[in-house]
């Protein structure tokens, strides 16, 4: 029995290694690593994980505290269960549920967060694309149990070509699923598919099966949980352009105009919604583009008390009431509470197309909810009234037109001035009433549902009286003014809002005082002089800037209180009389020249003046630096100085260095004698002793607002901070700092607008994203307002100043990969650029190695090539893509998104080319000389193509010299080898292509069926409607191609040359047998048969040869004959053509001796 | 597509402005009323050397000048810059047109390169140190950092010949926006006396007499001596100084002038030397003749505030009228503020950009 077994280990061996580890006295294993090279693995990856997250920093213009709802778009195929899962949410989030979805909804979903559910219309390419520019959410539903569908797809490239939006799949009709096993595998499958397209790990939500109309509560619950945690990341193009989605639109045209004009005429439209993206311009006549319906100026904008306002919002307001009332004395209500969750109260919801409960007021319009809070047996149905009230509602709502409309305008007439009672041309009347129902809504409004909303005073109110008094003097958008003037009147009178203030004297002068404070201050001082009539304005020099009636000049000496007063209480228009009136003197071209910044050396004084003015540098002694400035006494005068000098203890460390460094022109006396703002250590404690005069609290008071001045200053003055370059600052990375800079810029914006009026800071900032504004537009299409339907999202994007140019966009484009076609130039496609949607006629080009654009008749099949087309502009580097039908009825089941592609750049005109290949033949060649024929047809053709390379197919090169005089078109080229008469000639020229100024806005919302836009239908699609065949050059048919078999001579090399070429390039020739070989050897003797036939033969050909020679001899005679003849003629010839000639020049001496005799003055002169 | 609607304005003041905000706007103008009551109404040489300019600086841009010349219709096209040679008129210097440039250039497809022949100094308007030395370094404070005005040749008035390139390498896609709220302090003061075809000794005289001023300043006062001759000093004789106080901070103010026949050179580098103290004097953070260019530059930055302080006494019609032109074509207005410092009234034009970006520029 041999078992061997594993020899045993001793126990010692593990206790030497163990030793071991304490080598140096500590435990090696503890500062060692232990796998370096799984710890490089881990370092790497977790440094790449890192990077990936990084972005480039952008700056998020979305106002922190209260910022606009967040868009939710559901998007999917029909059938998938949109309007299902709405309502699920809307329900779990505001507890009230809907029966029909039209247009957006707002509701509340959180203490600072609203959102916006829009269903996206799933059978609408038009709509995906609108609706893919703005969520900034997008659930995207599909049908489990069927899968991934056509218009997912589409819509998912989309989105992505318009800054990706957060995508949240939602897979649906997951009940139909019979076993687990395949439910399991199609939710994998499903997941799987739906990274790929998205990103790895993109959250797919299941949602399993329909109660009560309704997903189930639990999985309702957790979307929505997951909904409002989520985070956005600001998108480029929703980073620069502001953008509104309408809540509502309403038609304010004047119903008379409608009535006497028809109603074929443009109307005037309100769209309501929350401002996305930046601030929109309050400046009047700003362009935007409505998608679907086209580019239009805003004819006025007007901010609107927040319908659906967040919790943290209210609460804010709320506070800012209680302050107000314990301001004036009243009794607060007492502290304010704290809630973690919502308030069933607070969880409203705005859905002003949608049938929401309850009843809203708006400024042009009242809603009535017609049904029941659960939605069944809806009231106000006619003929099934409940009682007395609803009989009068729906008698009214039968009316065609109630008598009371016209009766409540009649009265708010009579409630304004006379004059307008009596201005009755038609603007005035559209006005008026305009007026009436503003001042109707008002007047409803504040006894609505919004009231307990509102603080003492309204944004909106606030907002109206500003732009009442801020465009007095402007007085061109009248209708506005008039407006918002009714409006606050009736403020007034109606609710005497207690605000404390009077209104200010509505003048129409411009004598405006300048903001609140200083308005109050110039009161308080004024009816201190009440006794003397002269009393003193103040001016603000903001607003006298911006007054264009009053002339620079007038508003400076106002400014600076030179002008007498009663100029000042002069009338404008006299003033601009008087301004005009002097403009023919001489006096004003001296004034000219004075405020033209054509001049561009300011005003100076007389020399004279300047050097009595500088005979000391007191005055600009602070800005030098190192200069001595007069002391003691002058510091301890003046109390405002200590202060300046603490500001200077803190000014600025990096001043105090460089000067350090440089200060050595300053001689040393006067630096001991400054105090100057810069710190200088030698007066550091007498600086102190000046501090000892100061309190603690008043000290700290001052360093407080130090720091808080210091918090606002920007890079330069901060310091160290945010220096770039320097490896100190106390950012790691350059991201961090690009962020601290971001974030610093935001703050300071936020401060610098806080500190304003919300007059100036409207003006300056324009409407802020998150308000809710009512945009009105003059002259929209009445098809628009005929053929509105809420389901389709209407869209307001802002232009920028390049966008609303038109010129050539040159891109770079891809056909869409699951396109199955390829495009063709000029064809058209519907591209989605910006906000808009339009049809152009790309030309799609390539580049031949940079030195043209040369144009390609069809894309390529997979690489990218540039397009170039005509349309408005759009700042390089912004995506689109494109389509070439959008009609429904048109579309096959094919992938419509037929190309993708981004902007390179813009310009006005574009240089594109095609190739041209002209073909010639030669007729007649000499050594490396040719004559061509068939290029051209005219020698002016040649002309303009002479030096031009040529080639023969063969690739001999070659040039065009000169046209040839006889056959038109024929010209003479020379090769730089001689060339076959069988080579074709080919020159290589490129020709021009024009873009075509094609340029049709894709205006879907007018239309009465939405979604079935027609443009300029493809070439292939006319032909085929037409029946037209396409048409085709028989040159460019592939043909069988018959080649003659060509016959080369063998190479002869003269034996001259062959002598003297080299060993290596000699032929090499056997040498003639010297031997005779076997055969020849052997003589053949001829005998018998043959010999004798042989013999017959020569005979026959004897005969034969002296026939031919006996006809040469003859020939030759003749042709010497013919040969005089010739010379004979030809002597004949040159006779005659020496008699013409002698005749020629004597005429034509005889001329120039006429022309000499003349004109020699002439001749000479000409010399 | 709608007509584009024109920003009308009467009158040829400040036509260069004009012209350059219509450009940067995209927005078309139409200036009427240029000098329609003067003997001789009507555009004048230079202006309409200018537009030419323009013309060849933009792509697409399209000038209509009425019969008369007084109206104007300028459509805007697209900044494309690259290489040109320009004759200035004998009437204007070439600052005159290189100033206008200075606007455009950084905001072109391709890099500015443009060669101006003519005069190159004048009592009104820009001279080439000036513009080296005052306009620049403005730009430079907004990002525009490769700028360059080369003197080829100096060209005295009335005759000319002279020769300068202006190189703007940085295209930038916006300005920096711009926070300056201190006065800097002014550090060394500089300058240079130059003149070409007549005897050096001016240019040291006129040396002298700057000096003589700037002696109590206290601040190092560096002037240069710079005599043209031979064929690069023109055709005329002329001489001329500029001074230039610098912080160290990168701030300038100047003040420039030239002299005639029969002025006495001291009298001008003294005169020149009074004028910078005055300028710095009526100055904040820039001098009065760089405020336009710093306040459009802040006008067409990012969408965020940018602050600048200035002096009341730079609150003159010039600016107010740059201010009214600017809110009618951008649209923008500015807000101003007084410091919160109780002794200086010296205020804060606080501005918000309107977004602009160079999209002229080709991406990769």
């Amino acid at each position: 029995m041999d078992q061997s077994n594993k020899e045993h280990r001793k126990k010692s061996e593990k206790a030497t290694a163990k030793k071991k580890l304490h080598t140096q006295g500590h435990n090696a294993k503890a500062f060692a690593v232990a796998a370096p090279g799984k710890m490089a693995r881990n370092m790497l990856r977790s440094s790449d994980v890192n990077e990936r997250k990084l972005h480039v920093p952008m700056v998020d213009r979305t106002p922190e505290d209260d910022p606009p709802p967040v868009i939710v778009a559901v998007v999917g195929p029909p059938g998938t269960g949109k309007t299902t899962l709405i309502k699920s949410l809307v329900r779990r989030m505001t507890k009230s549920s809907l029966t029909e979805i039209n247009g957006p909804i707002t509701v509340v979903s959180g203490k600072r967060r609203r959102l916006t559910f829009i269903e996206c219309p799933a059978d609408d390419l038009n709509s995906m694309i609108d609706v893919a520019k703005v969520a900034d959410l997008v659930l995207l539903m599909m049908d489990g149990n069927f899968g991934f569908e056509m218009e997912t797809m589409e819509f998912l490239n989309l989105a992505q070509h318009h800054g990706m939006p957060r995508v949240l799949g939602v897979a649906t009709h997951l009940d139909l699923f019979k076993s687990q096993s395949t439910l399991r595998a199609s939710k994998k499958r499903l997941k799987h598919r739906f990274w790929t397209e998205v990103y790895q790990g993109a959250k797919l939500f299941y949602l399993s099966g329909v109660i009560n109309g309704r997903y189930p509560d639990r999985e309702i619950l957790n979307l929505s949980r997951f909904i409002s945690v989520m985070k956005f990341r600001p998108l480029k193009w929703r980073n620069e352009h502001p953008y509104l989605m309408a809540d509502r639109i309403t038609d304010i045209t004047h119903p008379e105009l409608l009535e006497t004009q028809g109603k074929q005429i443009d109307r005037k439209v309100a769209l309501y919604g929350y401002l996305h993206g930046t601030a929109l311009t309050s400046v009047a006549g700003a362009r935007v583009h409505l998608a679907g319906i086209g580019d239009y100026s805003i004819s006025h904008v007007e901010k609107l008390p927040d319908p659906c306002p967040t919790p943290y919002f209210q609460q804010k307001q709320e506070e800012y009431e209680r302050e107000r009332m314990k301001e004036e004395g009243v009794a607060g209500t007492g502290a304010p509470r704290r809630r973690k969750r919502l308030d069933d109260k607070q969880k409203l919801i705005y859905a002003p197309m949608s049938d929401v409960g309850g009843v809203l007021m708006d400024k042009d319009a009242v809603f009535i909810d017609v049904g029941t809070k659960n939605g069944e047996g809806a009231s106000f149905v006619p003929g099934e009234e409940k009682g007395e009230g609803e009989k009068l509602v729906t008698s009214l709502q039968s009316a065609e037109k109630s008598i009371g409309e016209s009766f409540n305008g009649v009265g708010l007439q009579l409630f304004s001035n006379g004059q307008e009672l009596h201005a009755a041309d038609e603007v005035a009347d559209d006005l008026s009433d305009e007026e009436n129902e503003a001042s109707n809504g008002k007047n409803v409004g504040r006894k609505s549902l919004r009231k307990p909303r509102i603080y003492g005073k309204s944004v909106q109110e606030d907002d109206a009286e500003i732009d009442g008094l801020a465009s007095d003097d402007e007085g061109d958008n009248d209708a506005f003014d008039d407006d918002e003037d009714h409006q606050r009147r009736l403020v007034e009178i109606d609710f005497n809002s207690g605000k404390g203030e009077s209104i200010e004297p509505q003048t129409d002068s411009e004598f405006e005082l300048s903001d609140h404070e200083e308005d109050v201050w110039s009161r308080s001082t004024a009816s201190k002089l009440q006794g003397t009539k002269n009393r003193r304005r103040k001016w603000d020099i903001g607003k006298l800037i911006y007054m264009d009636n009053v002339s620079p000049s007038t508003c400076i000496k106002r400014w600076r209180g030179v002008e007498d007063d009663d100029e000042n209480d002069e009338n404008a228009d006299d003033e601009e009389e008087d301004f005009f009136s002097k403009k023919d003197g001489a006096i004003t071209n001296k004034s000219e020249a004075d405020d033209d910044l054509e001049k561009f050396k300011p005003h100076f004084e007389t020399f004279k003046n300047l050097m009595s003015k500088w005979s000391n540098f007191d005055s600009i002694k602070s800005r030098l630096v190192g200069t001595s400035r007069p002391t003691s006494t002058n510091k301890e005068t003046e109390g405002g100085d200590g202060d300046e000098e603490v500001y200077g203890d803190f000014e600025d460390l990096e001043e105090e260095e460089g000067q350090e460094s440089a200060g050595d022109d300053v001689d040393e006396d006067s630096k001991q004698d400054s105090d100057d703002n810069d710190s200088e250590k030698s007066f550091a404690d007498f600086e102190e002793e000046e501090k000892l005069d100061l309190t603690v609290e008043q000290e700290r008071e001052q360093n407080a607002a130090k720091k808080e001045n210091m918090r606002l200053q920007f890079e330069m003055e901060e310091g160290e901070n945010f220096k770039e370059d320097d490896p100190n600052n106390e950012f790691d990375t350059w991201y961090e700092l690009q962020k601290a800079k971001m974030a610093k810029q935001l703050e300071i914006n936020a401060a610098e607008l806080e500190s304003m009026t919300p007059e100036q800071r409207q003006k300056i900032e324009g409407f802020r994203a998150g308000s809710y504004v009512r945009v009105v537009f003059d002259g929209l299409p009445m098809e628009f307002v005929e053929n509105f339907d809420p389901k389709y999202p209407v869209i307001m994007g802002g232009l920028l100043p390049t966008e609303l140019k038109f010129g050539i966009v040159k891109a770079r484009i891809r056909r869409h990969r699951w396109h199955k076609k390829i495009l063709k130039t000029n064809d058209p496609l519907v591209l989605s650029l910006g906000w808009r949607r339009f049809q152009t006629l790309p030309i799609y080009t390539t580049s031949d190695s940079r030195t043209r654009n040369r144009m390609l008749k069809y894309t390529p099949e997979h690489s990218y090539c540039s397009a170039s087309f005509y349309g408005p502009l759009c700042s390089p580097n912004t995506t689109f893509c494109g389509v070439q039908v959008v009609a429904n009825s048109d579309t096959t089941g094919n992938f419509r998104i037929s190309a993708t592609g981004i902007v390179e750049e813009i310009d006005a005109t574009v240089e594109i080319v095609k190739k041209l290949k002209l073909v010639g033949y030669p007729y007649k060649i000499f050594r490396n000389t040719a004559f061509i024929k068939d290029m051209f047809s005219s020698a002016m053709e040649v002309a303009r193509f002479e030096g031009a390379q040529i080639k023969t197919v063969s690739g001999i090169r070659g040039e065009i010299k000169r046209a040839l005089s006889k056959p038109e078109g024929h010209f003479r080229a020379t090769f730089e080898d001689k060339i076959l008469l069988s080579d074709t000639i080919i020159l290589r020229s490129w020709y021009p292509v024009h873009i075509k100024k094609f340029y049709n806005p894709v205006t879907s919302l007018l239309l009465q069926n939405k979604s079935e836009w027609k443009g300029l239908r493809l070439t292939g699609q006319i032909r085929a409607a037409m029946n037209l065949e396409t048409p085709t050059n028989p040159d460019s048919a592939y043909k069988k191609v018959e080649r003659v078999e060509r016959h080369f001579n063998g190479l002869k090399i003269p034996s001259s040359i062959q002598k003297t070429l080299p060993f290596k390039s000699q032929i090499h020739q056997m040498k003639p047998q010297k031997k005779k070989t076997y055969m020849a050897k052997r003589a053949v003797v001829l005998g018998g048969e043959e010999k004798k036939s042989r013999s017959f033969m020569q005979k026959v050909f004897t005969i034969s040869n002296a026939k031919d020679e006996k006809k040469k001899a003859k020939k030759q005679d003749e042709r010497k004959e013919r040969l005089k003849k010739l010379a004979k003629l030809e002597e004949i010839k040159i006779e005659k053509d020496k008699e013409r000639k002698k005749k020629y020049f004597s005429e034509n001496g005889r001329k120039r001796q006429h022309a000499d005799a003349g004109g020699d003055s002439g001749s000479h002169k000409r010399r | 597509m709608s007509t584009p609607r024109f920003a009308t304005f009467q009158g040829c003041r400040n036509f260069r402005l004009l012209i350059v905000l219509a450009t940067l706007s995209g927005k078309p103008i139409r200036v009427e009323k240029i000098r329609s009551d003067d003997l001789n109404p009507g555009l004048r040489d230079h202006e309409v050397s200018f537009l030419r300019l323009m013309e060849a600086m933009t792509n697409g841009s399209s000038i209509e000048i009425s019969y008369t010349g007084t109206t104007v219709i300028y459509r805007p096209g697209i900044i494309t810059g690259g290489s040109y040679t320009h004759q200035c008129p004998p009437g204007k210097p070439v600052g005159y047109y290189v100033e206008p440039m200075l606007y455009l250039a950084p905001f072109s497809k391709k890099k500015f390169s443009v060669i101006f022949r003519g005069v190159t100094a004048s009592h009104q308007d820009a001279g080439l140190e000036a513009i080296k030395w005052g306009l620049m370094p403005i730009m430079e404070k907004f990002g525009v950092r490769e700028c360059a005005l080369h003197t080829l040749k100096r060209g005295s008035p009335p005759l000319g010949g002279g020769e300068v390139h202006l190189v703007v390498d940085s295209l930038i896609a916006q300005p920096i926006t711009m926070h300056a709220l201190e006065s800097p302090q002014i550090s060394s003061i500089r300058g240079v006396a130059y003149s070409t075809r007549v005897s050096p000794s001016m240019v040291n005289r006129m040396i002298d007499g700057a000096r003589k001023v700037l002696k109590n300043v206290g601040c190092e006062v560096d002037i240069t001596a710079d005599v043209w001759r031979g064929d690069n000093s023109g055709k005329s004789p002329g001489w001329g100084i500029t001074l230039v106080a610098e912080s160290k901070k990168g701030w300038r103010y100047f003040s420039e002038g030239i002299g005639d026949a029969g002025d006495v050179p001291e009298d001008i580098g003294a005169l020149i030397a009074y004028e910078l103290l005055e300028e710095i004097s009526k100055s904040a953070v820039v001098g009065r003749s760089q405020l336009a260019l710093a306040i459009v530059f802040m006008v067409i930055g990012k969408e965020d505030i940018g602050r600048l302080r200035i002096t009341k006494s730079q609150i003159d019609e010039k600016f107010i009228w740059l201010l009214r032109y600017i809110k009618q074509i951008f649209g923008t207005e500015v807000f101003l503020k007084p410091v919160d410092d109780a002794d200086s009234d010296d205020l804060i034009a606080t501005i918000k950009g309107v977004g602009f970006t160079n999209t002229n520029k080709k991406i990769a």
